[in-house]
């Protein structure tokens, strides 16, 4: 049995996305997981190679590896430039002190939550669910061509909803909306390319990579107005106050 | 090139509105001329008349059209109202961009590029949620950005299992692969779902509520008017393009209308116990989403016909609703932090924009909605008196609810006449504070609060025309003669 090292790079990537909270440790992995889809997909050839970049290739692979270094941009200089403060010449006194008040409860909570092993359990298990669900649903419900690509989007997807269910900050769930649309951006790939479907078309493969991109914006948005509100990206805090 | 024209033309307009956003004057000036004049390319493409451009075909039907001039003129609407009404910085420029999007998702035909069109909308809607005035000196407030965290999230959830679906539909063939889960039924459950997403569905709902209680009104108008409608155009779309799904589905489809008329009922019943004015309407929109999805999902002329209509309705109606709702909302020079009761007193044009907005969703003749609600009681006649009893329930809930928001903040007694304090010693009236003269509404919005008013009167007492454009469009579909 061949062994497909581009697969166990999507799993590998998804689960340390699912399991981590650091965003150190998942934004690597994030762009891992988009290097892997792409070479998967051209491993697996559900489009007819067309470019000679480091042996054979179709422009879709590296549409998708672009997509996926902007989206990891994106998010990485978000997070790089969370220390700074914008847009405070314009606030008043109370505006300020609930800041300074905002940094001071970060800072404590920061301080009093150490690493705890316990955080971790929940993820741990939603990943072997996926996992399990994952494999077998292939041999269940096989909708894609091969089972490789079936277990490929079934696994992003269903880690990137457990991703957003177990998540306890906003970059974790853009994380996993992002898993979900490789999810979907996978099934489409390779059911619409199989011959008694309708076929490839450029313009939603161009919207699939451009949904990516608003994606990772949008969240780094939110995450850069949360951190810029509350000076945490916590999402119990959210709802606190 | 006209299609292309009515996308992008939006969009170069957007940047423009954005570069002049610390003008609001000039930024609303700007996208009003831009809204007219994609409201003159609109009426200039010729129905039916596709054209294919890099493989995608763009076409736009009677129904389309007539959708497409109503979002442009709600939008055109919406931008007047923010002359005089709160709202963020970016306003503007990002229903522009909604407008094209939503101009795009009219167009085209392929449903790939619709769903993805829907989920790239609620991004853009997510901008403006959040979005504060210029130079304001408050700071965002979390639960503006909670709840836009949760409409992103919901709406990137239906936009994939509305894709999947589609791609699904893509290599469905009728009676294939016997022993498991019908693929048929798994189409149209995911369907389901992403749309009662969309269209907040009890109980994906949540989304509807928090974007009711934290969002500026006229972000919710936008919401709801532009991107909940056109994903129900979506869904005709779908019906339409795959009608094998309705043909071996009458289970499922009945358990979509008793889901839609749970909704209703649930939505009304909630309206009657809300703790706040902006919750109760919230929930009246709620039993009236749940109302047109049942007329969708009853899949007959009578009841599509009636979703149709209602939709139409539903867009006016929430407009007028939210716009009153703003200006109800205005500091009104009385002291602040207390809750009055005399709001139809204080604002008159705003209070009675509210009370005939909520008429029009609940459907009470001579308004707007009365038509569609017959038509989908008459539908829901056709399929058993049980499930009519249960939509008269809800409205008659409906319009519980919406008495009690009416008698709780709109019809009390005047706060403001204090009884005349009797002259002390040697003071004379010279001597006393001149009285108190409250300002009026404003004039710009209190006149645009009167033409929506008047549109939805006139839609109530002649629904005529309106439903021979539905009705001829409705009998065009093939799903409806292929049933």
């Amino acid at each position: 049995m061949q062994i497909n090292w581009f697969l166990i790079g999507i799993g590998v990537t998804a689960t340390v996305v699912l399991l981590f909270r650091d965003w150190r440790l998942t934004f690597p992995a994030l762009l891992l997981n988009y290097i892997s889809l792409a070479f998967f997909l051209a491993e697996q050839q559900f489009v007819a190679p067309d470019l000679i970049l480091l042996g054979q290739m179709s422009t879709l692979v590296l549409v998708k590896l672009i997509t996926g270094v902007a989206v990891t941009l994106i998010l990485t200089l978000t997070a790089l430039t969370f220390s700074r403060e914008y847009g405070l010449e314009n606030l008043d006194e109370f505006g300020l002190s609930e800041l300074r008040r905002a940094a001071r409860t970060a800072q404590r909570q920061r301080a009093s939550q150490p690493f705890q092993l316990g955080d971790y359990v929940v993820p741990f298990w939603a990943g072997v669910l996926a996992l399990f669900a994952s494999t077998a649903l292939p041999w269940i419900y096989a909708i894609a061509p091969t089972p490789a690509a079936d277990f490929a989007w079934y696994w992003l997807l269903l880690t990137g909803v457990l991703t957003i269910a177990t998540a306890s900050d906003m970059l974790k769930i853009g994380l996993g909306l992002l898993l979900c649309a490789s999810g979907v951006d996978t099934l489409y790939t390779a059911v619409v390319s199989t011959p008694n479907a309708s076929g490839l078309n450029v313009i939603p493969l161009a919207l699939l990579s451009h949904v990516h991109i608003l994606l990772a914006l949008a969240i780094a948005y939110l995450s850069g107005l949360l951190y810029g509100r509350l000076k945490t990206l916590e999402l119990n805090e959210l709802y606190k106050r | 090139m006209l299609y292309l024209l009515l996308i992008f033309f939006p969009i170069a307009m957007a940047a423009s509105a954005f570069v002049l956003r610390k003008n609001s004057g000039m930024a609303i000036s700007v996208a009003l001329g831009a809204v007219i004049t994609m409201m003159l390319i609109a009426a200039q493409i010729p129905l039916d008349d596709p054209t294919r451009f890099l493989g995608v075909t763009l076409t736009l039907n009677a129904l389309n059209r007539m959708f497409m001039l109503l979002f442009l003129a709600l939008a055109g609407f919406a931008i007047v109202g923010a002359w005089h009404l709160p709202h963020g910085e970016n306003f503007v420029p990002t229903a522009l961009l909604m407008l094209s999007e939503v101009c795009a998702v009219l167009l085209l035909q392929n449903p790939f590029i619709t769903t993805l069109l829907l989920a790239v909308t609620g991004l853009s809607a997510v901008l403006a949620i959040v979005d504060l005035p210029a130079g304001t000196s408050s700071l965002v407030g979390t639960r503006a950005i909670a709840a836009a965290l949760k409409y992103m999230v919901l709406m990137v959830l239906s936009a994939t299992l509305m894709y999947i679906a589609f791609v699904l539909t893509d290599i469905f063939r009728p009676g294939e692969l016997p022993g498991r889960l019908s693929l048929s039924h798994f189409i149209l459950a995911l369907l389901a779902v992403s749309f009662a997403l969309r269209l907040a569905l009890i109980p994906f709902h949540a989304w509807l509520i928090d974007l009711m209680e934290h969002a500026e009104p006229l972000v919710v108008a936008l919401v709801i008017t532009l991107l909940n409608t056109s994903s129900l155009l979506v869904l005709l779309l779908a019906f339409q393009s795959f009608p094998t799904l309705l043909i071996d589905n009458e289970g499922p489809l009945a358990v979509m209308r008793i889901g839609s008329l749970l909704s209703a009922v649930l939505g009304a019943g909630l309206s009657l116990g809300a703790g706040s004015l902006r919750r109760a309407l919230g929930y009246l929109i709620l039993y009236d989403c749940g109302m047109v999805f049942y007329g969708l999902a009853s899949v007959s002329s009578l009841g599509l016909a009636g979703a149709v209509f209602g939709a139409l309705n539903q867009t006016l109606a929430v407009l007028l609703l939210l716009v009153s709702l703003s200006l109800l909302e205005r500091p009104d020079g009385r002291p602040p932090g207390v809750l009055r009761r005399d709001l139809l007193r204080r604002w008159p044009v705003a209070g009675a924009g509210l009370l005939a907005g909520g008429l029009a969703l609940i459907g009470i003749p001579p308004l707007g909605g009365a038509m569609s609600r017959l038509l989908i009681y008459q539908a829901a006649a056709e399929k058993g008196w049980i499930e009519l009893l249960a939509l008269l329930a809800a409205t008659l809930l409906a319009g519980l609810g919406l008495a009690r928001a009416a008698h709780e903040r709109l019809l009390g007694p005047s706060e403001d006449e204090a009884a005349p304090e009797p002259l002390m010693l040697g003071e004379t009236e010279l001597d006393r504070p001149a009285p108190r003269r409250l300002a009026p509404e404003p004039r710009s919005a209190a006149a645009l609060t009167l033409i929506l008013l008047l549109i939805c009167l006139s839609i109530g007492l002649y629904p005529g025309p309106l439903l021979a454009t539905i009705d001829g469009a409705i009998r065009e579909l093939a799903f409806i003669r292929a049933l």
